[in-house]
Protein backbone atom coordinates (compact mmCIF):
# COMPACT_ATOMS: atom_id res chain seq x y z
CA UNK A 1 0.00 0.00 0.00
CA UNK A 2 1.21 3.69 -1.00
CA UNK A 3 2.50 6.30 1.76
CA UNK A 4 0.39 8.43 3.27
CA UNK A 5 0.00 11.73 1.78
CA UNK A 6 0.62 15.01 3.49
CA UNK A 7 -2.56 15.97 3.48
CA UNK A 8 -2.67 19.04 5.95
CA UNK A 9 -3.22 21.86 3.65
CA UNK A 10 -6.38 20.80 1.93
CA UNK A 11 -9.05 23.57 1.43
CA UNK A 12 -11.17 23.82 4.07
CA UNK A 13 -13.89 25.49 1.78
CA UNK A 14 -15.69 24.71 -1.59
CA UNK A 15 -14.90 27.18 -4.68
CA UNK A 16 -18.98 28.12 -3.89
CA UNK A 17 -18.40 28.65 0.00
CA UNK A 18 -19.34 25.52 1.21
CA UNK A 19 -17.40 24.00 4.31
CA UNK A 20 -15.91 21.32 3.22
CA UNK A 21 -14.62 18.09 5.64
CA UNK A 22 -11.45 16.10 5.22
CA UNK A 23 -11.88 13.50 7.93
CA UNK A 24 -12.57 10.35 6.16
CA UNK A 25 -9.15 11.17 4.57
CA UNK A 26 -7.15 11.64 7.94
CA UNK A 27 -9.17 11.09 10.80
CA UNK A 28 -11.23 8.33 10.95
CA UNK A 29 -10.82 5.50 13.48
CA UNK A 30 -11.74 2.44 12.17
CA UNK A 31 -9.99 -0.02 10.52
CA UNK A 32 -7.84 0.38 7.46
CA UNK A 33 -6.09 -2.17 5.27
CA UNK A 34 -7.21 -5.32 6.14
CA UNK A 35 -6.50 -6.83 2.58
CA UNK A 36 -8.64 -9.92 2.12
CA UNK A 37 -7.80 -12.47 0.41
CA UNK A 38 -9.97 -13.80 -2.54
CA UNK A 39 -10.53 -17.28 -2.35
CA UNK A 40 -11.27 -19.26 -5.74
CA UNK A 41 -14.30 -18.37 -6.32
CA UNK A 42 -13.83 -14.80 -6.16
CA UNK A 43 -14.11 -12.65 -2.97
CA UNK A 44 -16.72 -13.58 -0.92
CA UNK A 45 -18.59 -12.09 2.52
CA UNK A 46 -16.91 -14.98 4.03
CA UNK A 47 -13.13 -13.89 2.96
CA UNK A 48 -14.32 -10.19 4.31
CA UNK A 49 -15.47 -11.05 7.64
CA UNK A 50 -11.81 -10.22 8.80
CA UNK A 51 -10.32 -8.39 11.59
CA UNK A 52 -13.30 -5.94 13.22
CA UNK A 53 -15.29 -6.18 10.06
CA UNK A 54 -16.22 -9.75 10.65
CA UNK A 55 -17.10 -9.33 14.26
CA UNK A 56 -20.52 -9.17 14.89
CA UNK A 57 -21.90 -7.88 17.90
CA UNK A 58 -24.11 -9.48 20.24
CA UNK A 59 -25.81 -6.33 21.03
CA UNK A 60 -25.12 -3.30 18.86
CA UNK A 61 -23.85 0.08 20.58
CA UNK A 62 -26.09 2.06 17.20
CA UNK A 63 -29.42 1.57 15.70
CA UNK A 64 -28.68 3.29 12.56
CA UNK A 65 -27.94 2.59 9.00
CA UNK A 66 -24.20 3.09 9.21
CA UNK A 67 -22.59 -0.05 8.02
CA UNK A 68 -20.85 -2.24 10.86
CA UNK A 69 -16.80 -1.82 11.31
CA UNK A 70 -17.35 2.32 9.67
CA UNK A 71 -16.36 5.17 12.34
CA UNK A 72 -19.98 6.29 13.15
CA UNK A 73 -20.56 9.79 14.00
CA UNK A 74 -22.32 10.45 17.35
CA UNK A 75 -25.59 11.62 17.49
CA UNK A 76 -26.53 9.51 14.36
CA UNK A 77 -30.42 9.12 14.23
CA UNK A 78 -31.81 6.02 15.48
CA UNK A 79 -33.65 3.78 12.79
CA UNK A 80 -36.22 2.45 15.56
CA UNK A 81 -35.14 -1.43 14.81
CA UNK A 82 -36.46 -3.13 17.50
CA UNK A 83 -34.13 -6.86 16.73
CA UNK A 84 -31.02 -5.44 18.32
CA UNK A 85 -29.82 -8.55 19.97
CA UNK A 86 -27.65 -11.14 17.59
CA UNK A 87 -29.58 -13.64 19.20
CA UNK A 88 -32.73 -12.20 16.97
CA UNK A 89 -31.73 -12.80 13.52
CA UNK A 90 -28.36 -14.13 13.41
CA UNK A 91 -27.23 -18.11 12.13
CA UNK A 92 -23.84 -19.40 12.01
CA UNK A 93 -24.36 -20.00 8.45
CA UNK A 94 -25.63 -16.81 7.08
CA UNK A 95 -22.54 -15.43 5.03
CA UNK A 96 -22.31 -19.33 3.76
CA UNK A 97 -26.04 -19.22 2.66
CA UNK A 98 -26.02 -15.75 1.26
CA UNK A 99 -22.79 -16.28 -1.01
CA UNK A 100 -24.63 -19.72 -2.46
CA UNK A 101 -27.80 -17.86 -2.81
CA UNK A 102 -26.39 -15.48 -4.91
CA UNK A 103 -24.58 -18.18 -6.37
CA UNK A 104 -27.49 -20.38 -7.42
CA UNK A 105 -30.45 -17.86 -8.76
CA UNK A 106 -31.61 -19.09 -11.46
CA UNK A 107 -34.66 -17.85 -13.90
CA UNK A 108 -38.06 -19.21 -13.93
CA UNK A 109 -38.34 -17.48 -17.71
CA UNK A 110 -35.05 -19.20 -19.11
CA UNK A 111 -34.08 -22.24 -17.34
CA UNK A 112 -37.39 -24.05 -17.53
CA UNK A 113 -37.57 -25.90 -21.02
CA UNK A 114 -41.87 -24.41 -21.04
CA UNK A 115 -41.18 -25.53 -25.09
CA UNK A 116 -41.15 -29.05 -23.89
CA UNK A 117 -44.65 -28.88 -22.23
CA UNK A 118 -47.00 -31.43 -23.44
CA UNK A 119 -50.62 -31.98 -23.55
CA UNK A 120 -51.99 -34.04 -20.43
CA UNK A 121 -55.63 -35.52 -19.62
CA UNK A 122 -57.57 -33.16 -18.02
CA UNK A 123 -57.71 -34.30 -14.48
CA UNK A 124 -54.11 -34.33 -14.41
CA UNK A 125 -54.16 -31.16 -15.70
CA UNK A 126 -56.54 -29.81 -13.62
CA UNK A 127 -54.37 -31.41 -10.46
CA UNK A 128 -51.17 -29.39 -11.83
CA UNK A 129 -53.00 -26.23 -12.20
CA UNK A 130 -54.26 -26.76 -8.08
CA UNK A 131 -50.99 -27.59 -6.81
CA UNK A 132 -49.72 -24.30 -8.97
CA UNK A 133 -52.87 -22.34 -7.45
CA UNK A 134 -51.76 -22.92 -4.21
CA UNK A 135 -48.27 -22.92 -4.19
CA UNK A 136 -48.13 -19.33 -5.88
CA UNK A 137 -50.55 -18.45 -3.20
CA UNK A 138 -48.03 -19.65 -0.16
CA UNK A 139 -44.99 -18.93 -1.68
CA UNK A 140 -45.25 -15.80 -1.53
CA UNK A 141 -45.60 -15.23 1.93
CA UNK A 142 -41.47 -16.55 2.66
CA UNK A 143 -41.04 -12.90 0.87
CA UNK A 144 -44.01 -11.08 2.83
CA UNK A 145 -42.99 -12.13 5.97
CA UNK A 146 -38.76 -11.46 6.17
CA UNK A 147 -39.97 -7.90 4.24
CA UNK A 148 -42.19 -7.58 7.28
CA UNK A 149 -39.29 -7.77 9.79
CA UNK A 150 -35.91 -6.70 7.89
CA UNK A 151 -36.51 -2.77 8.34
CA UNK A 152 -36.86 -3.65 12.12
CA UNK A 153 -33.41 -5.78 11.87
CA UNK A 154 -30.40 -3.84 13.23
CA UNK A 155 -28.06 -3.22 10.61
CA UNK A 156 -25.07 -4.36 12.06
CA UNK A 157 -26.56 -7.77 10.90
CA UNK A 158 -26.39 -7.03 7.25
CA UNK A 159 -25.54 -10.46 6.16
CA UNK A 160 -28.67 -12.05 7.87
CA UNK A 161 -30.91 -8.95 5.65
CA UNK A 162 -28.56 -9.61 3.00
CA UNK A 163 -29.39 -13.85 3.03
CA UNK A 164 -33.21 -12.48 3.68
CA UNK A 165 -33.44 -9.98 0.58
CA UNK A 166 -32.00 -13.71 -1.51
CA UNK A 167 -35.36 -15.54 -0.12
CA UNK A 168 -37.67 -12.54 -1.26
CA UNK A 169 -36.50 -13.12 -4.59
CA UNK A 170 -36.20 -16.95 -4.23
CA UNK A 171 -39.73 -16.87 -3.51
CA UNK A 172 -40.78 -14.39 -6.36
CA UNK A 173 -39.77 -16.84 -8.72
CA UNK A 174 -41.42 -19.29 -7.17
CA UNK A 175 -44.62 -17.70 -7.49
CA UNK A 176 -43.61 -16.36 -11.04
CA UNK A 177 -43.16 -20.09 -11.88
CA UNK A 178 -46.15 -21.67 -10.41
CA UNK A 179 -47.80 -19.00 -11.76
CA UNK A 180 -46.42 -19.37 -15.29
CA UNK A 181 -46.85 -23.47 -15.01
CA UNK A 182 -50.43 -23.00 -13.82
CA UNK A 183 -51.29 -20.76 -17.19
CA UNK A 184 -48.49 -22.07 -19.76
CA UNK A 185 -50.00 -26.10 -20.34
CA UNK A 186 -53.62 -24.93 -21.40
CA UNK A 187 -55.06 -24.60 -17.86
CA UNK A 188 -55.25 -21.89 -15.71
CA UNK A 189 -55.58 -20.99 -12.18
CA UNK A 190 -57.81 -22.82 -9.82
CA UNK A 191 -59.75 -22.69 -6.44
CA UNK A 192 -58.33 -20.73 -3.38
CA UNK A 193 -59.20 -21.93 -0.17
CA UNK A 194 -59.72 -19.85 3.23
CA UNK A 195 -57.01 -22.86 4.50
CA UNK A 196 -54.26 -21.58 2.97
CA UNK A 197 -54.51 -17.98 4.27
CA UNK A 198 -55.44 -19.34 7.61
CA UNK A 199 -51.78 -20.15 7.48
CA UNK A 200 -50.21 -17.74 6.21
CA UNK A 201 -52.56 -15.60 8.46
CA UNK A 202 -50.83 -17.02 11.26
CA UNK A 203 -47.30 -16.67 10.05
CA UNK A 204 -47.73 -13.34 8.69
CA UNK A 205 -49.63 -12.56 12.78
CA UNK A 206 -46.50 -14.09 14.54
CA UNK A 207 -45.81 -12.12 17.61
CA UNK A 208 -41.91 -12.26 17.10
CA UNK A 209 -39.15 -12.67 14.35
CA UNK A 210 -38.20 -15.78 16.51
CA UNK A 211 -41.63 -17.28 15.95
CA UNK A 212 -42.39 -15.88 12.66
CA UNK A 213 -39.18 -18.17 11.63
CA UNK A 214 -39.54 -21.46 13.28
CA UNK A 215 -43.26 -20.99 11.59
CA UNK A 216 -42.27 -19.53 8.16
CA UNK A 217 -38.61 -21.73 7.95
CA UNK A 218 -39.07 -24.99 9.59
CA UNK A 219 -42.56 -25.35 9.67
CA UNK A 220 -44.18 -23.66 6.41
CA UNK A 221 -40.80 -23.97 4.17
CA UNK A 222 -39.74 -27.29 5.65
CA UNK A 223 -42.80 -28.84 4.59
CA UNK A 224 -42.61 -26.98 1.04
CA UNK A 225 -38.92 -28.26 0.84
CA UNK A 226 -40.42 -31.99 1.41
CA UNK A 227 -43.04 -31.73 -1.25
CA UNK A 228 -40.70 -30.07 -4.21
CA UNK A 229 -38.58 -33.49 -3.30
CA UNK A 230 -41.78 -35.28 -3.37
CA UNK A 231 -41.70 -33.28 -6.94
CA UNK A 232 -40.25 -35.93 -8.78
CA UNK A 233 -42.93 -38.50 -8.36
CA UNK A 234 -46.28 -35.11 -8.91
CA UNK A 235 -44.71 -33.92 -11.76
CA UNK A 236 -46.35 -35.05 -14.89
CA UNK A 237 -43.63 -34.31 -17.31
CA UNK A 238 -39.76 -33.50 -17.01
CA UNK A 239 -40.61 -29.57 -17.52
CA UNK A 240 -42.42 -29.58 -14.02
CA UNK A 241 -39.61 -31.98 -12.31
CA UNK A 242 -37.18 -29.52 -13.11
CA UNK A 243 -39.57 -26.64 -11.86
CA UNK A 244 -39.82 -28.46 -8.41
CA UNK A 245 -36.10 -29.67 -8.40
CA UNK A 246 -34.59 -25.70 -9.05
CA UNK A 247 -37.17 -24.66 -6.41
CA UNK A 248 -36.07 -27.23 -4.22
CA UNK A 249 -32.72 -26.04 -3.84
CA UNK A 250 -33.63 -22.33 -3.59
CA UNK A 251 -36.36 -23.71 -0.36
CA UNK A 252 -33.12 -25.92 1.22
CA UNK A 253 -30.97 -22.66 2.22
CA UNK A 254 -34.37 -21.06 3.70
CA UNK A 255 -34.96 -23.99 5.94
CA UNK A 256 -31.17 -24.21 6.56
CA UNK A 257 -31.20 -20.56 7.41
CA UNK A 258 -34.26 -20.67 9.98
CA UNK A 259 -33.61 -23.85 11.41
CA UNK A 260 -29.40 -22.64 12.17
CA UNK A 261 -30.82 -19.47 13.33
CA UNK A 262 -33.85 -21.52 15.78
CA UNK A 263 -30.52 -23.06 17.14
CA UNK A 264 -28.55 -20.27 17.41
CA UNK A 265 -31.43 -18.13 19.62
CA UNK A 266 -32.16 -20.89 21.48
CA UNK A 267 -28.26 -21.68 22.92
CA UNK A 268 -27.80 -17.52 23.39
CA UNK A 269 -31.57 -17.49 25.08
CA UNK A 270 -33.28 -20.27 26.44
CA UNK A 271 -35.85 -18.66 27.32
CA UNK A 272 -36.74 -18.31 24.13
CA UNK A 273 -37.29 -22.10 23.31
CA UNK A 274 -40.97 -21.93 25.29
CA UNK A 275 -42.00 -18.83 22.70
CA UNK A 276 -41.16 -21.23 19.70
CA UNK A 277 -42.40 -24.14 21.21
CA UNK A 278 -46.34 -22.16 21.73
CA UNK A 279 -45.51 -21.17 17.95
CA UNK A 280 -45.19 -24.40 16.81
CA UNK A 281 -48.42 -25.86 19.10
CA UNK A 282 -50.31 -23.90 16.92
CA UNK A 283 -48.60 -24.02 13.62
CA UNK A 284 -48.45 -27.81 13.80
CA UNK A 285 -51.97 -27.99 13.92
CA UNK A 286 -53.05 -25.06 11.37
CA UNK A 287 -50.49 -26.95 9.16
CA UNK A 288 -52.13 -30.23 9.61
CA UNK A 289 -55.65 -28.82 8.78
CA UNK A 290 -54.53 -27.53 6.00
CA UNK A 291 -52.09 -30.03 4.22
CA UNK A 292 -55.53 -32.57 5.03
CA UNK A 293 -58.22 -29.90 3.34
CA UNK A 294 -60.15 -31.91 0.96
CA UNK A 295 -59.11 -29.74 -2.12
CA UNK A 296 -54.89 -30.02 -1.58
CA UNK A 297 -55.25 -33.78 -0.93
CA UNK A 298 -57.04 -34.78 -3.77
CA UNK A 299 -55.40 -32.66 -6.71
CA UNK A 300 -52.19 -34.36 -4.84
CA UNK A 301 -53.68 -37.89 -5.18
CA UNK A 302 -54.46 -37.22 -8.66
CA UNK A 303 -50.90 -36.56 -9.44
CA UNK A 304 -49.17 -39.01 -7.32
CA UNK A 305 -51.28 -41.58 -8.87
CA UNK A 306 -51.33 -40.14 -12.62
CA UNK A 307 -54.79 -39.55 -12.46
CA UNK A 308 -57.94 -40.12 -10.72
CA UNK A 309 -58.02 -43.76 -12.24
CA UNK A 310 -55.47 -45.35 -9.58
CA UNK A 311 -56.45 -42.34 -6.99
CA UNK A 312 -57.60 -44.73 -3.84
CA UNK A 313 -54.67 -47.85 -4.57
CA UNK A 314 -51.92 -45.64 -5.63
CA UNK A 315 -52.45 -42.01 -5.01
CA UNK A 316 -53.70 -41.65 -1.23
CA UNK A 317 -51.32 -44.54 -0.12
CA UNK A 318 -48.57 -42.12 -1.52
CA UNK A 319 -50.00 -39.14 -0.50
CA UNK A 320 -49.78 -41.00 3.46
CA UNK A 321 -46.12 -42.02 2.52
CA UNK A 322 -44.95 -38.15 1.72
CA UNK A 323 -47.20 -37.08 4.70
CA UNK A 324 -44.81 -39.27 6.79
CA UNK A 325 -41.83 -38.23 5.19
CA UNK A 326 -42.50 -34.37 5.58
CA UNK A 327 -43.54 -34.94 9.76
CA UNK A 328 -40.13 -37.13 9.49
CA UNK A 329 -37.56 -34.46 8.12
CA UNK A 330 -39.39 -31.46 10.34
CA UNK A 331 -39.52 -33.40 13.82
CA UNK A 332 -35.46 -33.72 12.71
CA UNK A 333 -35.02 -30.20 11.87
CA UNK A 334 -36.16 -29.03 15.32
CA UNK A 335 -33.98 -31.75 17.08
CA UNK A 336 -30.95 -29.50 15.16
CA UNK A 337 -32.28 -26.31 16.05
CA UNK A 338 -32.40 -27.64 19.80
CA UNK A 339 -35.74 -27.89 20.47
CA UNK A 340 -37.27 -31.27 20.72
CA UNK A 341 -41.12 -31.39 19.65
CA UNK A 342 -41.23 -35.50 19.88
CA UNK A 343 -42.57 -34.99 23.45
CA UNK A 344 -44.99 -32.24 22.81
CA UNK A 345 -45.97 -32.31 19.50
CA UNK A 346 -49.54 -33.54 19.15
CA UNK A 347 -48.77 -35.15 15.85
CA UNK A 348 -50.23 -38.46 15.91
CA UNK A 349 -46.09 -39.91 15.30
CA UNK A 350 -47.00 -43.74 15.93
CA UNK A 351 -50.75 -43.40 13.43
CA UNK A 352 -47.71 -41.82 10.93
CA UNK A 353 -45.54 -44.99 11.79
CA UNK A 354 -42.94 -42.17 12.24
CA UNK A 355 -39.68 -43.47 13.68
CA UNK A 356 -38.76 -41.42 17.12
CA UNK A 357 -35.52 -42.79 17.59
CA UNK A 358 -34.25 -42.06 14.45
CA UNK A 359 -35.74 -38.27 14.65
CA UNK A 360 -33.47 -38.04 18.35
CA UNK A 361 -30.34 -39.45 16.74
CA UNK A 362 -30.54 -36.00 14.38
CA UNK A 363 -30.20 -33.84 17.98
CA UNK A 364 -27.07 -35.71 18.92
CA UNK A 365 -25.59 -34.94 15.99
CA UNK A 366 -25.78 -31.46 16.35
CA UNK B 1 -15.32 -49.83 -16.56
CA UNK B 2 -16.83 -50.85 -13.36
CA UNK B 3 -18.81 -48.28 -11.41
CA UNK B 4 -18.27 -49.51 -8.00
CA UNK B 5 -14.36 -48.35 -8.34
CA UNK B 6 -12.74 -45.71 -7.87
CA UNK B 7 -11.40 -45.23 -11.20
CA UNK B 8 -14.88 -44.68 -11.98
CA UNK B 9 -15.23 -41.95 -9.97
CA UNK B 10 -12.15 -40.45 -10.38
CA UNK B 11 -13.08 -40.35 -13.97
CA UNK B 12 -16.31 -38.46 -13.20
CA UNK B 13 -14.68 -36.17 -11.15
CA UNK B 14 -12.24 -35.43 -13.93
CA UNK B 15 -15.42 -35.01 -16.18
CA UNK B 16 -17.10 -32.17 -13.82
CA UNK B 17 -13.18 -30.48 -13.49
CA UNK B 18 -12.86 -30.37 -17.08
CA UNK B 19 -16.44 -28.57 -17.78
CA UNK B 20 -16.70 -25.98 -15.69
CA UNK B 21 -19.42 -24.27 -18.11
CA UNK B 22 -21.64 -26.83 -17.35
CA UNK B 23 -21.52 -26.30 -13.26
CA UNK B 24 -21.17 -22.50 -13.57
CA UNK B 25 -24.98 -21.96 -13.97
CA UNK B 26 -25.67 -24.14 -11.52
CA UNK B 27 -24.03 -22.15 -8.60
CA UNK B 28 -20.73 -23.79 -6.70
CA UNK B 29 -21.62 -26.71 -4.19
CA UNK B 30 -19.75 -27.58 -0.78
CA UNK B 31 -20.62 -31.08 0.27
CA UNK B 32 -19.36 -34.08 1.16
CA UNK B 33 -21.39 -37.24 -0.10
CA UNK B 34 -20.35 -40.87 0.54
CA UNK B 35 -21.52 -43.10 -2.43
CA UNK B 36 -21.73 -46.77 -1.06
CA UNK B 37 -22.88 -49.44 -3.39
CA UNK B 38 -23.28 -53.13 -2.64
CA UNK B 39 -22.78 -56.11 -4.13
CA UNK B 40 -21.37 -59.19 -1.63
CA UNK B 41 -22.62 -57.49 1.65
CA UNK B 42 -19.89 -57.79 3.81
CA UNK B 43 -17.55 -56.11 1.32
CA UNK B 44 -19.12 -52.88 0.06
CA UNK B 45 -17.74 -50.74 -2.18
CA UNK B 46 -17.88 -46.58 -0.53
CA UNK B 47 -16.41 -43.96 -2.60
CA UNK B 48 -16.48 -39.79 -0.86
CA UNK B 49 -16.53 -37.44 -3.12
CA UNK B 50 -15.88 -34.05 -2.13
CA UNK B 51 -17.18 -30.84 -3.95
CA UNK B 52 -15.75 -27.25 -3.76
CA UNK B 53 -17.02 -24.56 -5.77
CA UNK B 54 -17.70 -25.82 -8.87
CA UNK B 55 -15.57 -28.23 -8.74
CA UNK B 56 -15.13 -32.09 -7.53
CA UNK B 57 -11.81 -31.87 -5.52
CA UNK B 58 -11.18 -34.84 -3.81
CA UNK B 59 -12.45 -38.47 -4.52
CA UNK B 60 -11.58 -41.19 -1.84
CA UNK B 61 -12.42 -44.61 -1.34
CA UNK B 62 -13.76 -45.30 2.52
CA UNK B 63 -15.23 -47.65 4.79
CA UNK B 64 -19.21 -47.67 3.78
CA UNK B 65 -19.86 -46.14 7.54
CA UNK B 66 -17.43 -43.05 7.13
CA UNK B 67 -18.14 -39.48 8.05
CA UNK B 68 -19.71 -37.21 5.58
CA UNK B 69 -22.28 -34.68 5.24
CA UNK B 70 -25.00 -37.50 3.65
CA UNK B 71 -24.77 -40.80 2.30
CA UNK B 72 -26.51 -42.96 -1.04
CA UNK B 73 -26.33 -46.28 0.19
CA UNK B 74 -27.83 -48.99 -2.18
CA UNK B 75 -27.18 -52.25 -4.05
CA UNK B 76 -25.11 -52.55 -6.86
CA UNK B 77 -27.70 -53.70 -9.08
CA UNK B 78 -29.39 -50.40 -8.82
CA UNK B 79 -26.74 -47.60 -9.18
CA UNK B 80 -25.88 -49.91 -12.61
CA UNK B 81 -29.35 -49.17 -13.36
CA UNK B 82 -29.23 -45.26 -13.24
CA UNK B 83 -25.58 -45.22 -14.75
CA UNK B 84 -27.42 -47.46 -17.59
CA UNK B 85 -30.53 -45.21 -18.18
CA UNK B 86 -27.69 -42.44 -18.22
CA UNK B 87 -25.14 -43.96 -20.93
CA UNK B 88 -28.45 -44.30 -22.96
CA UNK B 89 -30.54 -41.04 -23.32
CA UNK B 90 -27.15 -38.84 -21.92
CA UNK B 91 -28.76 -37.76 -19.01
CA UNK B 92 -30.95 -39.65 -16.00
CA UNK B 93 -34.63 -40.11 -16.53
CA UNK B 94 -37.90 -40.77 -15.20
CA UNK B 95 -37.53 -42.54 -11.65
CA UNK B 96 -33.74 -43.07 -12.33
CA UNK B 97 -32.87 -39.31 -11.09
CA UNK B 98 -30.77 -39.31 -8.12
CA UNK B 99 -33.71 -37.66 -6.10
CA UNK B 100 -36.42 -40.31 -7.67
CA UNK B 101 -34.04 -42.85 -6.44
CA UNK B 102 -33.21 -41.47 -2.75
CA UNK B 103 -37.20 -40.29 -2.22
CA UNK B 104 -38.38 -43.73 -3.21
CA UNK B 105 -35.76 -45.21 -1.20
CA UNK B 106 -36.67 -48.69 -2.23
CA UNK B 107 -33.41 -49.40 -3.64
CA UNK B 108 -31.19 -46.21 -2.73
CA UNK B 109 -31.26 -44.74 0.13
CA UNK B 110 -30.40 -41.32 1.03
CA UNK B 111 -29.21 -41.46 4.89
CA UNK B 112 -26.86 -39.27 6.99
CA UNK B 113 -27.37 -38.05 10.81
CA UNK B 114 -27.30 -34.42 10.35
CA UNK B 115 -30.65 -33.02 8.95
CA UNK B 116 -28.71 -30.14 7.92
CA UNK B 117 -26.25 -32.50 5.93
CA UNK B 118 -28.98 -34.39 4.58
CA UNK B 119 -30.85 -31.20 3.20
CA UNK B 120 -27.33 -30.64 1.26
CA UNK B 121 -28.57 -33.25 -0.51
CA UNK B 122 -31.57 -30.83 -1.42
CA UNK B 123 -29.65 -27.76 -1.44
CA UNK B 124 -27.14 -29.13 -4.36
CA UNK B 125 -29.66 -31.72 -5.98
CA UNK B 126 -28.58 -30.30 -9.69
CA UNK B 127 -25.06 -30.31 -8.87
CA UNK B 128 -25.10 -34.24 -7.95
CA UNK B 129 -27.32 -35.24 -10.78
CA UNK B 130 -25.21 -32.90 -13.35
CA UNK B 131 -21.90 -35.42 -11.41
CA UNK B 132 -23.55 -38.32 -12.16
CA UNK B 133 -25.05 -37.24 -15.57
CA UNK B 134 -21.28 -36.71 -16.80
CA UNK B 135 -20.76 -40.71 -16.84
CA UNK B 136 -22.59 -40.47 -20.03
CA UNK B 137 -19.17 -39.30 -21.64
CA UNK B 138 -16.96 -40.82 -19.28
CA UNK B 139 -18.76 -44.31 -20.12
CA UNK B 140 -19.03 -42.85 -23.78
CA UNK B 141 -15.17 -42.36 -24.38
CA UNK B 142 -14.54 -45.50 -23.06
CA UNK B 143 -16.35 -47.79 -25.57
CA UNK B 144 -15.37 -45.52 -28.40
CA UNK B 145 -12.62 -46.73 -30.91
Amino acid sequence: MSEPKDYSNLPTMSPLGAPLDWAWLRGAKSEWGVHPKPSPRGLTMLDIASGSYGEVPDHPAHRSMAPRGADIEAGTPDMGYILNDKADVWAENTRELYEEAVARQWSATRDIPWGELRELDDDVEHAMCQLCTLLTEVEMIAADLPAKWMWRMNHEFIEAKMFLCTQIMDEARHAEVFRKRALANGGGLLLSRNGATSLLRTIIEAKSYTQATALMHLLGEGFVLDLFRMGELIAPSDVEKRIFRMCMQDEARHVAYGTMHIRYSVEHDPDVAEEIHEALDHGEMVLTEFGTAPDVSTALAVLLAGGVEHVEDKGFPLSLEMTKKQFTSYLARCERAGISRVERTKIPLDLLGIDIESIRSAGRAA
Amino acid sequence: MRIDSLPFFAALAAEMNSHPERYQPLGEADMDVVVVMRDEPERPFAVRCAFEGIRCEHVVEVDADSPCEYRLDGPRAAWQAMFDDIAARGRATGLQTINSLALLGDDIRLGGSDPMGLDKFSRFNQTLQEFFDGASRVLAMEVAP
